[in-house]
């Protein structure tokens, strides 16, 4: 890939809870399925790990968007973790919102079954954020 | 509800019967040298003044990690503190166990920025004073609270100018007690009244950067904020804010940086960890040796959010903060 055209594709990060989101991604990969290279996925024990310091701080030091994913609510391993994180994400969307830059950010329930539905959402914000970037 | 008329010579009499005590101490504000500080008072009432006019620090600060057991406290500060110091009880880094928060109605300040001195301190002088000025400080034209409904008891003036006790909690009454009896119905009519709500606060980028453009990153706002209360911040270390060696690292391995670095990122996540305890006080701006408007975004952006689950941060004392708490059927458009 020649650098300039590297510089278009944008940069993702995801934070991923490990007992879902980062199994339905290895369940994508060994069922051969593609998401962007340009995804890149952080381990956390749980979505409510995610201090939306770390979403700010991916954001300013570069990337293009971030997401985090978790179980669905009520599935949580830890009982009622993503409970705390719908409501620190949804504010902290909100908080972009206010600043204009809402497009940045994602929250994302993927259940450790749902292989498809994870490629198919993180394919969908990647495109979404390359052609806001073109 | 039921309080009692009081003045300004009958507190000073019950704060001084309350002094008696060896254990008992009041936080409240003393006129020196023209302006009007805080003092912690203990044993005796000197030069007590009970508006301050003026706005240095958030009081609420001076009560952080309090956990004393035995010394019994009143305070008797604006609003706004109170309301702080209700968020620091939240988050346990006060015991109010032993404390009593009285609001007492707030008229505006002025910024101790631009050098004003003797202000009055009577309520006759002083109800009129801020009218057809703009000598007040801008966080207070905008505040949302200035009413003593706050607390466990708050003090509040009728439009003739007496001032009145009202109770909101056993610890209250405990506080009336000090007075001689004579309840009265609360029929009059109040000089503070609340304020309308206005419209949710929208920015930008490019004008965010502008703003914070001046800042040198001293993080006097952090540590002057009342509920900014983290020992351990994150921004200490070289994790967010790399110095020295770190930084050299980091321009290596991602390119030349603009210095002081990360100073959107620094107000982006303060903004976001107070958003809910945010008082709106406007210390942060006080500190601020460069001028940024740090009380726009701060109080623009946390009153939004403190919206979005019907919350005031310091309304009540028992409502949890929002971020440590969940309904199980809400927020059904938070995916995307």
């Amino acid at each position: 890939m020649t650098e300039e055209k590297k510089d278009k594709m944008p940069e993702i990060v995801g934070f991923a809870c490990s007992f879902c989101s980062f199994k339905a991604s290895e369940m994508a990969g060994s069922l051969r399925m593609k998401y962007p290279e340009g995804v890149k996925l952080i381990q956390v024990p749980c979505s409510s790990r995610v201090d939306p310091a770390f979403v700010i701080k991916a954001i300013f030091e570069g990337a293009d968007g971030v997401f985090v994913a978790g179980c669905h609510p009520g599935d949580c391993h830890f009982i009622k973790g993503n409970y705390y994180t719908r409501r620190k994400i949804a504010a902290l969307k909100e908080m972009f919102n206010a600043f204009s830059i809402k497009n940045k950010i994602r929250l994302f329930w993927v259940s450790a079954s749902e292989a498809r539905r994870f490629v198919d959402k993180v394919s969908k914000m990647y495109e979404e954020i390359k052609e806001a970037k073109l | 509800m039921k309080g009692k008329r009081v003045d300004k010579r009958l507190i000073e009499e019950a704060l001084q019967k309350f002094l008696e005590n060896e254990q008992h101490l009041v936080l409240g504000f003393e006129t020196a040298e023209n302006r009007v500080k805080h003092r912690l008072f203990k044993k005796n009432l000197q030069d007590y003044s009970l508006f301050n006019p003026y706005f240095s620090v958030n009081g609420a600060i001076y009560l952080r990690r309090l956990f004393s057991k035995g010394t019994k406290i009143i305070l008797m500060l604006r609003p706004c503190e109170i309301r702080a110091y209700g968020e620091l009880t939240k988050l346990s880094q006060i015991e109010r166990e032993s404390i009593i928060g009285v609001s007492i109605d707030c008229f505006g300040a002025v910024s101790l920025k631009n050098d004003v001195q003797n202000i009055p301190t009577e309520i006759d002088a002083l109800k009129g004073y801020f009218d057809g000025t703009d000598s007040m400080r801008w966080p207070c034209t905008v505040c949302r609270e200035r009413r003593g409904v706050v607390g466990d008891a708050g003090i509040r003036v009728d439009t003739k100018g007496s001032l009145l006790v009202f109770p909101y909690t056993e610890r209250g009454e405990e506080f009336l007690s000090l007075f001689d009896d004579g309840y009265e119905a609360n029929g009059a009519e109040m000089l503070i009244k609340t304020k309308d709500k206005v419209e949710s606060f929208q920015s930008d980028m490019e004008t965010f950067s502008k703003d914070i453009s001046k800042c040198i990153m001293c993080m006097n706002c952090r540590d002057m904020c009342p509920v900014c209360y983290c020992i351990d911040c994150v921004f200490n270390g070289n994790d967010y804010l790399p110095k020295g060696d770190a930084l050299l690292n980091k321009v290596f391995r991602s390119g030349s940086t603009m210095l002081p670095q990360g100073r959107e990122l620094f107000h982006f996540i303060r903004i976001y960890h107070v958003s809910q305890t945010c008082v709106g006080c406007g210390a942060c701006e006080e500190a601020c040796p460069q001028g940024v408007p740090l009380t726009k975004y701060f109080k623009g952006i946390s009153e939004r959010l403190q919206d979005m689950f019907s919350y005031m941060a310091g309304r009540s004392f028992d409502e949890s903060i929002p971020y440590l708490t969940f309904i199980e059927e809400e927020l059904k458009d938070a995916e995307d």
